[in-house]
């Protein structure tokens, strides 16, 4: 990226100036999610949603845009531990180290109790079956470690017109249930949130390059 | 120098060829930059007014020694050439071609969620500060890139 101000090079990924009069300062991250419409339309009714360019729309990416992308050859590849340059992972980068799950087996799981460096945490797939959200697992208010089960009853099949709005995980100290904000809607703790992390989805080649000391779930052997 | 003004004008092509050449080289979508090269050509760009405003005098004041000095008219035109390509050059190096490729989104507008033509089962980039939420479809963003907006009274840049 460029400013028109400065003429400064803003690497998009990191959000650091590589070059340019303001290069080494950096750009604070606002926390984003990803998450589908009709998940995010539910948590935000007040919301508002960027409207297409009309002079351009006809050239945005077509519905199947993913199935199409995964076919464009990368410019990097690194063919370690099975994984394809194109593989789909959600990386979180926190508490001093990298970690990349792969999004099928996170689809899969619907719950991953997992450590990041020697942090706790919990992802946890939404009740549209496709977003994903990544928190610290600590009971809110004090260090100890949640066990978390997953009670939420999502429908089978990723139907995300239907998002199951139901809490999702019961933890295993209090019983209290969570939804997939984080927070806890019956029991004990009602009323109180974990603490969110942020995650971003990226195709495996392009995370590895950025954050060439990752681990990878699922995977025991070292990448690098 | 002035007494071989054609040799030292073909020099001139070839540096503002070779500073107008290698940022594009470097930079081409779907290859692989290499940390220096990159650092190398994005410093290049930024000093590159400077070299062009040099080899421009240059070129301008050999080719103006090459029409009083030289014999015959080929040298002539091979001269006026030569600062003609340099002219170009400059002018075309303050086009960035791959930045043409894309279009940023600097004023733009949105809709209620409750009134968005959107299918359930798209992706968004969501943000939210304060009280104030917004919601980036992916398939526009991975097409505009970059978005240039205000929420919740701070100034942020949506990327993908």
């Amino acid at each position: 990226m460029r400013d028109e101000q400065t003429g400064t090079y803003w690497q998009q990924i990191t959000g650091k100036a590589i070059s340019g009069p303001l290069a080494g300062h950096s750009l604070p991250l606002v926390s984003a999610d990803e998450l589908t419409f009709a998940l995010w339309k539910l948590e935000q009714p007040q919301g508002t949603v960027l409207n297409d360019v009309a002079r351009y729309a006809a050239d945005y990416a077509p519905e199947d845009w993913d199935a199409k992308t995964a076919k464009v050859p990368t410019v990097l590849s690194y063919a370690e531990a099975g994984l394809k340059p194109r593989d789909l992972m959600l990386g979180v980068r926190a508490f001093g180290a990298s970690r990349a799950f792969p999004f099928v087996a996170v689809l899969k799981e619907k719950l991953i109790q997992d450590r990041v460096g020697a942090e706790p945490i919990a992802i946890v797939v939404g009740g549209d079956e496709r977003s994903v959200r990544v928190f610290r697992r600590r009971i809110p208010g004090s260090s100890e470690v949640a066990d978390f089960y997953r009670i939420g009853r999502g429908g089978t099949s990723a139907r995300p017109k239907q998002v199951n709005t139901n809490a999702l995980l019961m933890d295993g100290q209090t019983g209290s249930e969570w939804n997939f904000q984080g927070c806890a809607t019956a029991g004990k703790l009602r009323g109180l949130c974990l603490e969110p992390v942020s995650v971003i989805k990226d195709y495996w080649f392009d995370w590895r390059n950025y954050n060439p000391e990752t681990t990878v779930y699922g995977i025991k052997q070292r990448i690098h | 120098m002035l007494q071989k003004p054609l040799f030292w004008l073909s020099i001139c092509v070839l540096i503002s060829s070779a500073v107008l050449a290698y940022p594009l080289y470097v930079i081409q979508p779907f290859r692989f930059q290499g940390p220096r090269e990159l650092a190398f050509s994005l410093a290049l760009i930024r000093f590159r007014p400077i070299i062009e405003i040099a080899l421009l005098g240059a070129a301008l004041t050999l080719c103006w020694f090459s029409w009083h000095q030289a014999r015959g008219a080929l040298r002539k035109a091979a001269a006026s050439a030569c600062a003609l390509i340099v002219v170009v050059f400059a002018v075309l190096s303050h086009i960035n071609v791959y930045e043409l490729m894309f279009h940023p989104i600097d004023r733009p507008t949105f809709s209620p969620a409750a009134g968005a033509k959107l299918d359930g089962g798209e992706e968004v980039i969501a943000v939210h500060i304060g009280t104030a939420a917004r919601a980036y479809p992916v398939r526009s963003m991975s097409y505009h890139h970059i978005v240039n907006d205000m929420l919740g009274g701070l100034p942020i840049v949506a990327t993908y």
